[in-house]
């Protein structure tokens, strides 16, 4: 026994790491849930006993399952990007709304745009 | 002081010291192990087992037990010490039956057989808010389970898992019975595969609630077969497989 001490303490490895105490039976006897039914006297409990004794091990399978979407992945995401544009022109001005249509239509936009979009207010002339 | 694994399935005693095999880490070991290339994992030290410098130091007397875990956590087996006894001490996680002796506030009070009462707050259930209170009364019984369970404070009860679902737990409804059993024999019935219970399902529709504290709660159609079912819960800690059968055999024809 002395001798497996001083080689822990040479290596500087503590035991103590890798015994892990524990008070309750649950986890050393693999205990089934505590409220059982049978013959059908309570059928939500029944339903509970089935879900509670395999949660334990069907857990993984459960959470790899995904529901299949009606709507793909890609398709959400084409349509959230024009989507995006459509409720943003909501909350322009009617007179940036017509700078926005030209960009579009253009593809240059460097000179006109600069130019339409600081249309400053004219006075009239007498 | 003996190497664990020859101990395992025998009796111990309080201050045996169970030594465990040597340390996978050990540099100049590792080749000798062979097979077992991979470290050992994490040991379980069960109830009845406490560590020490040598290995595991027994506290309770009974029959060791070993389980070779597959994974998880404590990959590398458990042990622990399968004791009896009728008292029960509050263990953080397990699910117990409380009987409400009192309502202090927002608090209530159940006795649940350890040395102190616990406290289950109102809010511990599910759906419950300030407004909607849950209606306990002083005698009711509740399936819960421990939040704060140690030697220094007071044990705390609740009736939602971590997720907030009740998962079954909260009071337990009208009529039923309840007993009073030894631990040993809850175990015994919570067991993946007890023959008892697949026996007793077979006999007659009932509900049935088993805490850890070692109480049992009945509730089937008749007031008769109730105390049919209560008998033979109580008195097949005591009977062998055989004549737990006739016993049965007898109230099947019924």
């Amino acid at each position: 026994m002395k001798r497996i001490r001083e080689e822990n303490a040479a290596f500087g490895v503590s035991c103590r790491s890798f015994i892990i105490e524990e008070r309750s039976f649950m986890p050393c006897e693999d205990l089934l849930y505590g409220r059982m039914s049978f013959k059908g006297f309570n059928p939500e409990i029944e339903k509970l006993m089935i879900q509670m004794n395999s949660r334990g091990k069907k857990e993984e399978i459960e959470v790899d399952d995904k529901m299949e979407a009606d709507v793909s992945d890609e398709e959400m995401a084409r349509r959230y990007e024009t989507l995006v544009g459509t409720i943003g022109k909501k909350f322009l001005r009617k007179r940036d709304q017509c700078v926005l249509q030209d960009e579009d239509e253009d593809g240059n936009s460097n000179t006109r745009p600069s130019k339409k979009a600081k249309r400053k207010f004219l006075k009239p002339q007498d | 002081m003996a190497a664990a694994e020859a101990c395992v399935g025998q009796v111990v005693l309080p201050g045996d010291v169970l030594l465990l095999p040597a340390h996978p880490d050990e540099d100049g070991e590792r080749l000798r192990l062979g097979g077992g290339a991979a470290p050992r994992g994490r040991l379980l030290c069960g109830p009845g087992l406490r560590r020490c410098a040598a290995g595991l130091l027994v506290t309770k007397c009974g029959l060791l037990r070993h389980r070779q875990t597959g994974g998880g956590a404590a990959a590398g087996g458990a042990y622990w010490v399968d004791s009896q006894q009728k008292r029960y001490v509050p263990v953080k996680g397990d699910h117990v039956i409380g009987v409400v002796t009192a309502k202090a506030g927002d608090v209530f009070k159940l006795d649940v057989g350890g040395s102190e009462q616990a406290s289950l707050s109102y809010l511990a259930f599910e759906g419950a808010t300030k407004r909607n209170r849950p209606n306990v009364q002083v005698g009711d019984l509740i399936y819960g389970q421990f939040l704060v369970a140690n030697k220094d404070m007071e044990p705390e009860m609740v009736c939602i898992d971590s997720s907030g679902r009740s998962n079954g737990m909260g009071i337990i409804g009208q009529d039923g019975f309840l007993i009073k059993v030894s631990l040993g024999l809850i175990r015994k019935l919570l067991a993946p595969k007890s023959e008892i219970i697949q026996e007793l399902s077979q006999l007659y529709p009932f509900e049935l609630v088993l805490g850890m504290n070692g109480r049992i709660w009945v509730k089937a159609k008749t007031v008769q077969q109730t105390l049919i079912i209560v008998n033979i819960l109580e008195a097949c800690e005591y009977m062998t497989a055989e004549q737990r059968k006739q016993a049965l055999a007898k109230f099947s024809g019924n």
